[in-house]
């Protein structure tokens, strides 16, 4: 991005995300000494539930590391990101974890749950069914796989009661409600870093105790109370996938003439949409927000994707559909065909990016990134 | 080297299997013509019989696959589905059946007339994901059918409690309540039963044909898996039932009288994960060696008995166990059942077969060879294929790595010094 929205950047100080990003490893060792923590992969696993229970939720992270150990054990037709997970719980590194919880969304997590139990346990390893459909039926089946995970917590001393959930749903929509300000923030050219900074953002929340980190957002939001739109450059497009952890395509993204406007992904807007649900007592508020949540493919029809991303793109302004996904990511493959044709026919151009294991793309992104933009631009 | 190899059945009654497959074919297209309604389905639920007993026509995408492997069909299905934007690396079901009904379907002259056009499609929520997106681009394809969306919890089956089966049933019961209001049909539950009953009787033959594969030698080997096709398309009929009493019978007498498949069996070997559609050859290369392939993982779906006395609670159950038990949905039972069959039929070596079209099925199978080793003493081979894209497979590589697996197997049991 250019200097025209540096006036925006200078005042804003996201240094406190980053460091709670770099450090993750060490500070969430520590904490698990004085509270219990338990790992998740997708946004569909009930956090809420977790810490009412008296545990700290964190996402597992992959990033980027040499498979070997996990290569002994999974094939290489494995995304990337349960790849390069399971390397790191085989290498010890989420030994501080007393276990997994997983929402039911895709076949790889589904298996990789038994795998980490059989090879990275001791801990509680489950995975929670989860609907597919969205009538009474179905709410009152959820309801049920979500008592029985209240219960498979306790198992290993978890508390659950009305109240603590009541207090953490109202925690994670706080959250999400000022992550969602961000985003309209960003819509209006008042809050304009960089997409990596932007994602960053919502990374630290994956590992911080949510309490601390709304303190770290809510001190962001004020900071941002008197900022002035900026005219920041780039072609806006909307990035959509399955989860970025390498936030540094983002500046190639950007440095090639592009501005991320909008996304669909399961680190970012997936994550955060909607705040909140509503119900007649606690549980049905959960439940409510994890039906209406905005889809992933691995748990919704193509049918009821293309609109919502449709909307997405149009209320952003993007130009362009960038697809960033974990190289054989079945859903999001799956559902592209689709998506691609109904954006084409509408005029909006797209790409198809897949991330490897390897994270050697550098200069075949920057190649097609500049080619993409070139041929929007011009 | 060729890819594709055609495997060579013993059985006399595998022979009739040809007929029941077009038969098949043919009533779908018989069907369509008369106005009986056709509805497209996943497999191993319990919704075939629910069409069975109210007198309706089935059909499965995903069985078409396999026969478009044996009639070399799948490279002009794969080159629609890539022109599409389908990734070579997803499922070979998905990337065929799409390309099929965005290509060839309709054309004169496809084998057994193709896939009837469906009037209803069952979008599935339970199974792999695979399977999911492609009854949503079937959906997509065929926009005057009526899409019923079906849930199922998913879950292992040692883990299955009353409220999965409550969900199960619900979804039963608005799946009657679709079909009723969409063809003007109305369930018998007393035709159920007997549709349930003969659905159960198909199972237990099942289970007794491949209980003969205890015996030394083994009248059956996993090259006749093709008669799974019965228990796809026709559960729940006489025309099953018949079937397999013939099939029965013959390996019965088979091994009464000690008739094996090669004149010496010195080796047995289970296979583990799909076959390959396009080369069920292989499991007949080991014969030169004196190895059968004696069983493999995929027959297992079929085993799940009904309880007859409660046919729609049956049909629940059948729904929830048949794909987590030879997926990684439920990696503890299928590696039970794995070890079982392993002791049961005296396998002497296991082959993995790493497949890169079916992660589900492929997750955890280093856990399996593991348990093999520790708890069997049972030597196990990974072979990296694709049970539906030739390109992922190389005949040179499975021979080296077969022929050096047989050599340690045949040394072991003493054949070779
Ligand atoms: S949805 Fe994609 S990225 Fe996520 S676990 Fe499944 S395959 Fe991996
Ligand atoms: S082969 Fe495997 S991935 Fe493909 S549809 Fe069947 S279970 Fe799903």
């Amino acid at each position: 991005m250019t200097d025209s929205t540096g006036l925006t950047r200078s005042h804003i100080d996201l240094s406190p995300f980053a460091g709670a990003v770099s450090n993750r490893a060490e500070r969430l060792a520590r904490h698990a000494k004085k509270q219990q923590a338990l790992g998740w992969f997708c946004t569909y696993t009930p956090i809420e539930l977790i810490h009412a229970a008296g545990f700290l939720p964190v996402r597992i992270y992959g990033g980027t590391i040499r498979v070997e150990l996990a290569s002994s054990l999974v094939p290489n037709f494995v995304c990337p990101y349960m790849r390069t997970s399971l390397e790191r719980a085989l290498r010890g590194e989420y030994k501080y974890l007393s276990g997994v919880i997983q929402g039911y969304t895709c076949d790889t997590p589904c298996g990789m749950l038994s795998i980490w139990q059989e090879n990275a346990g001791p801990g509680l390893f489950h995975t929670v069914p989860l609907p597919y459909n969205s009538g009474p039926a179905a709410r009152t089946f959820y309801r049920h796989t979500l008592n029985e995970l209240i219960d498979k917590l306790a198992g290993i001393g978890g508390q659950t009661d009305p109240a603590s959930l009541e207090r953490s749903l109202d925690l994670y929509a706080e959250i999400r409600r000022t992550l969602l300000r961000l985003y309209e923030l960003r819509l209006r050219d008042i809050f304009v870093p960089p997409a990596s900074g932007f994602y960053t953002i919502l990374e630290a929340g994956f590992s911080l105790p949510p309490e601390e980190y709304l303190v770290l957002l809510t001190n962001l939001t004020g900071a941002l109370g008197n900022i002035k739109a900026a005219t920041p450059s780039g072609i806006p497009v909307l990035v959509s996938g399955s989860l970025v952890e390498q936030l540094w395509i983002f500046d190639l993204l950007e440095a090639a003439g592009g501005r991320v406007v909008a996304d669909d992904l399961c680190n970012g807007y997936r994550y955060c949409q909607p705040a909140d649900g509503s119900g007649a007592d606690p549980m049905d508020r959960l439940i409510d927000r994890y039906i209406q949540r905005f889809p992933c493919p691995a748990r919704s029809t193509v049918q009821e994707r293309v609109p919502q991303v449709r909307a997405l793109l149009e209320k952003s302004g993007a130009r362009g559909a960038i697809f960033l996904f974990q190289k054989f990511c079945t859903p999001h493959l799956a559902d592209y065909p689709a998506l691609a044709a109904e954006l084409k026919n509408a005029g909006i151009p797209v790409l198809l990016v897949e991330m490897d294991e390897s994270g050697n793309i550098e200069g075949q992104l920057k190649t097609r990134f500049g080619a993409f933009f070139e041929m929007i631009g011009g | 080297m060729d890819n594709t190899r055609k495997s060579t059945k013993r059985l006399a009654t595998a022979k009739e299997l040809q007929q029941i497959v077009a038969g098949f074919y043919l009533e779908g297209h018989e069907a369509k013509r008369s106005g009986k309604p056709v509805g497209w389905m996943p497999p191993m639920n319990g919704l075939i019989e629910i069409f069975y007993a109210m007198d309706l026509q089935p059909a499965f995408p995903e069985n078409w696959s396999p026969v478009c492997a044996a009639f070399g069909l799948i490279d002009r299905n794969y080159q629609a589905a890539d022109s599409m934007g389908f990734s070579p690396d997803l499922c070979g079901y998905l990337r065929n059946c799409v390309g099929y009904i965005n290509g060839m379907m309709g054309e004169e002259g496809v084998p057994l007339g193709g896939l009837p056009e469906p009037d209803m499609i069952f979008m599935p929520g339970a199974g792999c994901v695979p399977t999911m997106k492609n009854f949503q681009y079937i959906a997509r394809r065929f926009p005057g059918a009526k899409v019923f969306k079906a849930d199922l919890p998913q879950v292992p089956i040692e883990d299955i409690q009353r409220y999965h089966i409550d969900y199960a049933l619900s979804e039963i019961n608005r799946i009657v309540e679709f079909l009723t209001r969409v063809t003007g049909r109305k369930l018998d539950h007393g035709r159920l039963a007997e549709v349930v009953r003969l659905s159960d009787q198909a199972c237990a033959l099942w289970d007794e044909i491949t209980s003969f594969r205890r015996c030394l030698p083994t009248p059956i080997s996993a090259a006749e898996v093709g008669l799974m096709f019965v228990m796809v398309t026709r559960q729940g009929t006489q025309l099953a039932v018949d079937y397999l009493t013939r099939v029965r019978d013959e390996v019965k007498q088979r091994a009464e009288k000690g008739i094996g498949i090669i004149a010496k069996e010195k080796v047995r070997l289970f296979w583990d994960n799909i076959p390959l559609w396009y080369n069920l050859g292989l499991f007949n290369y080991f014969e030169k060696y004196g190895g059968v392939v004696v069983a493999e993982t995929y027959s297992a779906a079929w085993s799940i008995r009904l309880d007859t006395a409660n046919p729609l609670e049956a049909l629940a159950m059948k729904s929830l166990q048949s794909y987590p038990m030879v997926s990684c949905v439920s990696m503890k039972r299928r590696k039970e059942m794995v070890l079982r069959a392993c002791r049961d039929y005296h396998i002497d070596g296991v082959i993995l077969h790493s497949n890169k079209s079916c992660l589900p099925i492929t997750l955890g199978q280093m856990d399996i060879k593991r348990a093999l080793q520790e708890e069997l003493g049972v030597p196990s081979v990974v072979i990296e294929a694709d049970h539906m894209d030739p390109a992922n497979f190389s005949m040179a590589q499975f021979e080296a790595r077969a022929d050096a697996f047989i050599e340690v197997l045949l040394q072991r049991k003493g054949y070779r010094q």
